[in-house]
């Protein structure tokens, strides 16, 4: 199947090979929970809430007394794919992924701050379109931001893949199951450092460099419209104060 | 859980005596509720329903399936709920199993009638593409996403909504000798059939606080309440589906009242969300 078409250059959606899917950012959509936020790229749609900081609850899951307990779970809805069945919960993709944002939330959270308690941050997968980890991770960014968890910078991520010897940004699902490469990243935005790389399927050097910078490039189209989001919350919340 | 100091608790159940709750309504008014269709594309029908700050989202999918031998002339459908850990922290991994369960299974009772599915509010023979050999089979997939008491008369109303935005695909059957008298299917993309929704019912949950019960009870009074009956009513007015919560037991001559109250309550409710889906409709149409 041809994944870029060899005429025009343009993909299996009409987008260019550097071009992102739409996004859409909104914080806010649970209300009961400390923070929250949906985020959309193209079809994949997202929601991430957070409870905290708070009471560690399970005592013997603290091991640093000093900083904070971080947790999340990521779960997938049961109609979030195109083909319906049933996944036991906790199977072993859902928590890689879970460790996976985890650890790249850690990464800017300054735990140090909040000693003796825990943040936990939930992401469910309301429609999967590839990128779900991506999307998960931004929408955690947002959430975290949301229910003013102090964090060092904002953590985004993005993913690029190569087929039909193009680099191409931002894969969906169709393009993501071709079998190619699949470069996951994740920044610190201003800071301009990685807290996320994975990748499968094999890569010239390279073409790696270039595939990596061209997710890093989205990474920072991210970062600058999640900034664009917390601050016409932020220019709202303002207003309702009066 | 719910954590209420000892004044919040008496000022709870003070209001609810005297009809007025905490935000304002009388014992027997529902919250605003508002509907959304269509907003799972993948699924043949969808709808997110808010009711306050509870938000639920129902999934109807179809697929082609073999009915059972038992009944050859009847499609099958399935309910599942499922609990977000966003809704509430206590639903993480295996935390919302139990509630999942108990939802799941009330709206089972509430929707499909008995085990051969007589009684059911779906026509299940109307789910039949070849009797004996094909027919659809209807998921129908609820999730909790945010939670403020009140679920399953939430969760019931996005199923109803969901099934009236449902479009199952008409099938056109072919035999032929190549395939040795197998039916080849093939399913229309364009032609779609809508569902019959107006037998399907909505539950009213009456919530027992004291001596007075309420309708659509936030999180903090449900934690105040000693039982709370869910009626499952449909446009007729017949009752279709009962389930009793709480540890408290319950005067029989309360229970009829409380059914009567339900039967009066739910037509309001029905009219109320009629208007709703006739709303999301307009506005998916634009």
């Amino acid at each position: 199947m041809e994944h870029v078409n060899p005429l025009t250059g343009f993909r299996v959606d009409g987008r260019r090979p550097n071009e992102m899917r739409q996004l859409r950012g909104e914080v806010g959509v649970v209300s009961r929970a400390d923070g929250s936020a949906l985020f959309e790229m193209g079809n994949t749609r997202v929601i991430a809430a957070v409870y905290g900081p708070r009471e560690i609850q399970n005592r013997s899951q603290q091991v640093n007394l000093k900083e904070a307990l971080v947790r999340c779970e990521y779960r997938m809805a049961e109609f979030s794919t195109g083909d319906r069945r049933r996944k036991p919960k906790g199977d072993r993709r859902s928590t890689e992924i879970s460790l996976v944002i985890r650890q790249t939330m850690e990464a800017s959270i300054l735990t140090h701050l909040m000693p003796h308690s825990q943040i936990d941050i939930f992401v469910q997968v309301l429609q999967a379109d590839g990128g779900t980890r991506s999307a998960c991770i931004n929408a955690a960014t947002l959430a975290l931001a949301d229910a003013g968890i102090p964090m060092k910078d904002i953590v985004t991520s993005c993913s690029a893949g190569y087929l039909c010897s193009t680099p191409l940004l931002d894969l969906n699902y169709i393009e993501d199951s071709a079998g190619g490469p699949d470069v996951t990243v994740g920044i610190l935005a201003k800071m301009d450092k990685v807290t996320l790389l994975q990748m499968d399927a094999k890569l010239p050097m390279d073409t790696f460099e270039t595939v990596m910078e061209l997710a890093t490039e989205g990474c920072k189209a991210i970062a600058t419209y999640i900034r664009e989001v917390l601050l016409e919350n932020t220019k709202q919340l303002e207003c309702q104060r009066g | 859980m719910v954590g209420l100091s000892e004044g919040e608790k008496h000022f709870i159940r003070g209001g609810i005596a005297q009809d007025l709750r905490a935000d304002g309504r009388t014992r027997l008014q529902f919250r605003a509720v508002t509907v959304e269709t269509g907003i799972i594309p993948q699924a043949n029908g969808s709808a997110r329903v808010r009711m306050g700050a509870t938000e639920v989202i129902a999934s109807v999918k179809a697929e082609l399936g073999k009915p059972t031998i038992l009944h050859p002339g009847k499609g099958k459908v399935s309910i599942y709920v499922d609990c977000s850990p966003t809704a509430a922290p206590m639903f993480e991994g295996r935390g919302s199993e139990e509630l999942s369960a108990e939802l799941s299974v009330a709206l089972q009772r509430c929707l499909l009638g008995g085990k051969s599915g007589a009684g059911a509010a779906i026509d299940l023979s109307s789910l039949i593409v070849i009797e004996g050999k094909a027919c659809w089979d209807l998921y129908i997939d609820g999730l909790v996403v945010s939670s403020d008491g009140n679920l399953l008369d939430a969760l019931a109303a996005a199923i109803k909504v969901a099934l009236s935005d449902t479009g199952i695909p008409k099938v056109n059957v072919s035999l032929n000798a190549e395939t040795d008298g197998e039916p080849e299917f093939d399913i229309s993309d364009e032609d779609f059939l809508q569902f019959d929704t107006s037998s399907v019912p909505v539950i009213v949950t009456l919530t027992k606080v004291g001596k007075h019960y309420i309708v659509d009870a936030t999180s903090e009074e449900e934690s105040q309440m000693s039982s709370a009956v869910s009626v499952s009513v449909n446009r007729l007015g017949q009752i279709c589906g009962m389930t009793k919560r709480g540890g408290a037991g319950l005067d029989p001559s309360v229970i009829f009242d409380m059914i009567s109250v339900a039967k009066h309550v739910s037509q309001r409710f029905i009219s109320l969300l009629d208007s709703e889906i006739a709303a999301a409709e307009a506005a998916d149409a634009e």
